[in-house]
């Protein structure tokens, strides 16, 4: 045992000379911090705030007593996100066990004893397995997946309305923003991307300029400039902060999947186009049945890629005056009674959202891998 | 007979056919795009009236003079350019009585300097975490690719408001500030010593400058390593004749117990925005470098290794050169994209272009018009940054081997 170590410390820590030295100076200093770490975590922090604000950092300001609101809403969420796992994984009964453990993770880490929040919980967990089935047992309902998305996206709309858009927030209007960009950017993406190589040299210019333009300026300024253009341009609409919000996210982020799209386009053979026309088949069948799924295929992982730069960016909301997951977290610590709390808040969100954002990772690592493997 | 001239007729009525049918086409693809551009036209026309609608009724009017307005605020920091002796500008302070054009100046300014000093500190800090997460040992390899994976998979603005709410506004006060060498690092921002000019206009120390600053540019622009190390070698001696003979002196900063005067100073709010996007910037940088290593071929390593050139040899004439030309357009993307996160400055107050923006808008009522100069600013500066990366591209290219 000593002996295994022995040799692996040598070969892996003291190989080399300049590996030796680097060894020497690194491993104390990570030690010296991981003890820091660890008992500022296990002793000096006090970890009770993250309990005690947990619904704000969830929902934000939306009324406690209309929480069965956004518990349909995330329902609806992991069913989305089920459905859409199920196209490319499929759903093994070994998966059931998993996300019963999931289910009782997150009932001990939230700490809940609330009956209802840990029903809604398992309702949720049991919809994403539900949702993951069905897409992965029949092949005929993967079609339905971008309608099925709209649709979900409406009922989330129709559901959490009621007590007023303006109290969206929290983790949940980050990622209801990151949905709904990620959706609704799709189909605008997938267009521009053919308006970048339409025969007709107008066409092109308009998309190629669009996207270029999106794509060098920052996101927080288009964010905060459809802010305040719409109620200039449609002061009839009155259009909530939150909507605005989304518009602008997906206006800005069409452009990216346009690039992403168009790489896909690129890289689909010549003989396929060519062979569907010498079938006689017309432009637009060619493009929506042999060229577009083929490219699709291929920038599904940059696409989920984008889904992480999504999330990551969507914080940028603090410029129309949003609470989301990171504004709320700071909205707990203006409290001058939790103003010495500052590295636990900032430690729940910093974990929160790498758990996430790794997440996201995973799967889009995960996919490339499965993809590579199925293409020749 | 007949058959010959049927035969005739037919293909000379389907070549007219064909004529007609192409004819018919172009008129229709024609149709189509004047169509398009009369649509698209048609929109931005709309666009603008409906934009010159909503402002009337605000009454505000579409117009660039009010960038000739005095700004009537003040700019925390942040320099700008004057043209107060003659045509030639100069850099000067923002304060209140200066016009809003040159408000904007200095939110560029800003921009620039953050965008600058994070881009070179990124590279190099991003490439050092590159080649760490390919290194022989393990504690390197897996702590660089745990801080790459962190930084990467959460937002940039937590960090930025990490940085400077939980880092640097919980450094020292200024009374009790950690100083190394000179630097002073303090709440109150970071103090740098800068040097300064003693020698006058004297010919003799004039000459030395001129020099030395050649001996920089052929060291930076000259592409033969002999030349380069010549270069290098004069720099080095003159400066180190000039900071002898006293021509060249550094100002160290001195501080009180609520200021500090001398050297150069940056701001907490600079330090934790450049901070946030240097360590961020970095991990996709790293990312970039060590991606493109692996994908060299490892027929370079041994190629090279057969030919008996030394590990040293290997990484500098072998590797880095092809790196370096697979690198640079992923870096210039990088860059970009650097560039427009400093947009970000404004969650912690630093005075940068889109900040300076919001403060024009709520002060002028101005906001659509500031959105035209703020975007072009950025697509220009973007254009800037990509020529930059394709002419230091084309440099590699002619010095390097054919792809």
């Amino acid at each position: 045992m000593i002996a295994t170590a022995l040799k692996w410390s040598r070969h892996n820590l003291f190989g080399k000379p300049f590996d030796a030295l680097l060894s020497i100076i690194v491993i104390p200093g990570v030690l010296w911090l991981i003890y820091q770490s660890l008992d500022w975590a296990l002793t000096k922090a006090q970890w009770d705030i993250i309990p005690q604000s947990l619904r704000v950092l969830m929902i934000g300001i939306f009324p406690a007593d209309q929480a069965w609101r956004a518990w349909t809403a995330v329902i609806i969420i992991a069913a989305l996100l089920g459905a859409g796992l199920g196209c490319v994984f499929a759903f093994r009964s070994r998966h059931a066990g998993f996300l019963a453990l999931v289910w009782a993770a997150a009932a001990v880490l939230t700490g809940t004893s609330d009956l209802i929040n840990l029903l809604f919980m398992a309702a949720a967990v049991a919809v994403f397995a539900g949702g993951w089935a069905v897409t992965s047992y029949i092949p005929a309902s993967r079609r339905a997946l971008m309608a099925a998305s709209f649709i979900g996206l409406i009922a989330i709309f129709a559901v959490m309305s009621p007590p007023g858009v303006g109290l969206w927030g929290g983790l949940l209007l980050s990622i209801l923003l990151t949905l709904v960009t990620a959706i609704v950017s799709l189909p605008i993406g997938i267009l521009l991307a053919f308006g970048r190589r339409s025969r007709f040299s107008s066409v092109r210019i308009i998309c190629t300029a669009y996207i270029e333009v999106m794509r060098s300026v920052p996101l927080i300024l288009v964010v905060y400039w459809i802010w305040i253009l719409m109620p200039v341009l449609a002061p009839q609409w009155n259009l909530a902060d939150v909507a605005r919000g989304m518009i602008g996210f997906t206006l800005f982020y069409s452009a990216y999947v346009a690039e992403y799209v168009r790489s896909g386009l690129q890289a689909v053979p010549r003989g396929q186009t060519e062979a569907a026309r010498s079938l006689g088949m017309s432009e637009f069948d060619i493009n929506r049945s042999i060229v577009l799924p083929q490219a699709i295929r291929v920038v599904v992982p940059p696409l989920v890629g984008n889904v992480l730069d999504i999330f990551n960016t969507a914080p940028l909301v603090f410029i129309i005056g949003l609470t989301d997951f990171l504004r709320a977290g700071q909205m707990i610590l203006a409290n001058p009674q939790y103003g010495d709390r500052t590295y636990e808040v900032y430690s729940f969100l910093f974990l929160t959202y790498f758990l996430v954002g790794s997440l996201i990772t995973y799967v889009a690592r995960k996919l490339e891998a499965h993809l590579a493997r199925g293409s020749r | 007979m007949t058959i010959d001239r049927t035969d005739a007729r037919a293909f000379a009525s389907e070549s007219d056919m064909l004529a007609s049918k192409r004819r018919r086409n172009r008129f229709r693809h024609d149709a189509i795009q004047v169509a398009i551009i009369a649509a698209a036209v048609a929109l931005v026309a709309l666009f603008a009236y409906a934009v010159k609608e909503g402002l009337a009724r605000h009454g505000i009017q579409f117009s660039f003079s009010f960038l000739w307005d005095a700004a009537g605020f003040d700019i925390s920091e942040g320099k700008t350019l004057v043209f107060d002796n003659g045509l030639w500008p100069s850099l000067t302070s923002f304060t209140a009585d200066r016009t809003i054009a040159q408000a904007f100046v200095t939110g560029i300014v800003n921009t620039i300097k953050v965008a600058v000093l994070a881009i070179i500190l990124s590279t190099v800090l991003g490439t050092l975490l590159g080649v760490g997460r390919l290194s022989t040992n393990w504690v390197v390899r897996n702590l660089s690719f745990w801080c790459v994976e962190f930084v990467r998979n959460t937002p940039l603005l937590i960090q930025l408001v990490f940085w400077y709410f939980a880092v640097v506004l919980h450094f020292p006060p200024l009374a009790a500030a950690a100083k190394f060498y000179g630097v002073v690092i303090s709440q109150q921002g970071l103090y740098f010593p800068s040097p300064v000019w003693h020698g006058g206009s004297s010919p003799f120390a004039v000459a030395m400058a001129v020099a030395c600053c050649a001996a920089i540019l052929g060291l930076i622009l000259n592409g033969r390593a002999k030349i380069r190390w010549i270069c290098a070698g004069a720099a080095v001696v003159l400066l180190g004749v000039m900071l002898a003979t006293g021509t060249l002196g550094l100002d160290y900063p001195v501080t009180s117990r609520f200021q500090a005067s001398g050297g150069t100073s940056m701001s907490p709010e600079m330090a934790a925005l450049l901070l946030a996007i240097v360590v961020n910037s970095a991990s996709y940088i790293a990312e970039i470098v060590r991606g493109s290593i692996d994908a060299l071929p490892k027929g370079q390593w041994e190629a090279a290794a057969s030919l008996g050139l030394s590990r040293r040899n290997t990484v500098n004439d072998i590797i880095l050169p092809q790196v370096f030309r697979v690198v640079l357009p992923s870096f210039g993307n990088q860059y970009i994209s650097l560039t427009k996160n400093t947009a970000l400055g404004i969650a912690i107050g630093y005075p940068e272009l889109f900040n300076i923006y919001g403060t024009i808008a709520n002060q002028t009522g101005h906001s659509l018009e500031g959105i035209v100069i703020v975007m072009v600013s950025y697509l220009v500066l973007s254009w800037v940054i990509s020529g930059l990366v394709a002419w230091a591209d084309r440099r590699l290219t002619k010095r390097g081997a054919a792809r």
